[in-house]
């Protein structure tokens, strides 16, 4: 939250949602769209490519997002791609999903897993991680195969790491 | 210098010697032997006037004949005339006062100049033998002093050889010694890298295996299970 244009970006998307009454949907769409442009690097490199001319970049936005997703959140993407902000996309829709869940006095937690959770276990978690920290989240999955099984949850700054990548990587250092 | 005098006074002594010696008889310079015979007989027939026979007969007297003879006596071969001694000894004491008052002062003079100039000679040359005398002194100390510096150098470098050997000994040893213990220590580093190359390559297999077992074991009651654990992890409820 540092960057004053992110935050700036963060604000309008988060108002234009919450005036649009679908926020809730239009959170879990943008933080796909999020977690998109942070796994594929071709997509990323796409939409920030200024040799590529702004009606075609905005149409590749256009069959990604078109009939998969509402109207809303299409809307906002094409706003910041339009607006040359795709590199900042993932940094303003994480802004704003903080920005939304601090409006409900709460905050959120990124949690990557091998698997989804189910609901029941997102809500578990919740209460798990109000239990320790003390603070209401919001929990959003990542699915990662990376970490393998097990859970990293990632509260700003705080990570609980319980995954079977960073027990495998316990045992290769105590290897050496 | 006595001896010098001597044979001075004996010069004008030996010259009167020789006048006296070889000095004629006074009648050879003023009458030969056939006018004092001429004389004679002249004298003989006056006082016989004339007469012959009278002259014949004294001629045979002994005393006219020695009176004869005394003609043909040769003059004394010592005894100069009487004038001749005056005339030479005249001329000896002028000589010998000449020489008493002005030769033999500046024979003297000559002779004590040349004993100072011979004394001072002597006196120079003696200095000369001391002073060489003290240069040889000089010379002979500084050589002893040069065979002394000499000496010592040499010891003194006899000294640092041998201590440069002993150095170098030391030093190569010390140098053999950290050689070994380099190589020693470089087989151990060398042994070690590759124990943990060995041990890295056996838990890249090992971990590689393991990661291999685990994702295959890891369906979804496992991954739920893997979830719940986490959960109650985190609430502090997994006791």
């Amino acid at each position: 939250m540092a960057d004053p244009r992110v935050a700036g970006y963060a604000e309008a998307l988060f108002f234009v949602a919450a005036a649009e009454d679908d926020l809730s949907v239009v959170e879990d769409e943008l933080f796909r769209v999020a977690q998109a442009l942070r796994s594929d690097d071709d997509l990323g490199s796409t939409l920030a490519d200024r040799a590529l001319p702004m009606a075609r970049r905005l149409q590749v936005v256009e069959d990604l997002l078109g009939g998969r997703a509402s109207a809303v959140t299409t809307a906002l993407v094409s706003m910041v791609v339009g607006a040359g902000r795709s590199a900042e996309l993932p940094a303003i829709v994480d802004a704003m999903l903080e920005r939304s869940a601090a409006s409900r006095n709460k905050a959120v937690a990124t949690v990557r897993s091998a698997v989804d959770l189910t609901a029941d276990q997102r809500e578990r978690l919740a209460a798990a991680i109000n239990t320790r920290t003390g603070r209401e989240v919001e929990v959003r999955v990542v699915i990662d195969p990376s970490v393998l099984g097990g859970v990293v949850t990632e509260i700003g700054d705080d990570i609980i790491d319980g995954s079977v990548r960073r027990r495998l990587n316990q045992l290769r250092e105590s290897f050496r | 210098m006595t001896n010098r005098r001597n044979r001075l006074l004996a010069a004008p002594l030996l010259a009167l010697l020789g006048l006296l010696t070889f000095a004629g008889p006074a009648s050879a310079s003023e009458e030969t032997i056939g006018s004092c015979v001429v004389k004679k007989l002249d004298h003989l027939i006056e006082e016989s006037h004339g007469d012959i026979d009278v002259v014949r007969h004294e001629l045979h007297e002994e005393d006219v004949q020695d009176d004869f003879e005394a003609c043909v006596e040769a003059p004394s071969p010592i005894l100069p005339e009487t004038n001749e001694i005056i005339w030479g000894g005249s001329a000896f004491l002028i000589l010998f006062v000449l020489m008493v008052k002005k030769g033999f002062p500046a024979v003297r003079g000559a002779m004590d100049a040349r004993a100072e100039k011979i004394r001072s000679d002597l006196d120079a040359a003696e200095q000369a033998r001391l002073d060489a005398q003290s240069v040889q002194s000089d010379y002979e100390a500084r050589l002893a002093d040069a065979k002394a510096e000499a000496s010592r150098l040499i010891d003194e470098a006899r000294v640092a050889a041998d201590q440069l050997k002993g150095d170098l000994a030391a030093r190569a040893e010390t140098d053999i010694a950290e050689l070994r213990e380099r190589a020693a220590a470089g087989l151990e580093s060398e042994r070690a890298q590759a124990i943990a190359d060995l041990r890295a390559e056996v838990a890249g297999i090992a971990l590689g295996a393991a990661e291999r077992v685990v994702h295959s074991s890891l369906d979804s009651e496992v991954q739920g299970r893997l979830i719940d654990a986490y959960i109650d992890e985190v609430s502090g409820t997994d006791g």
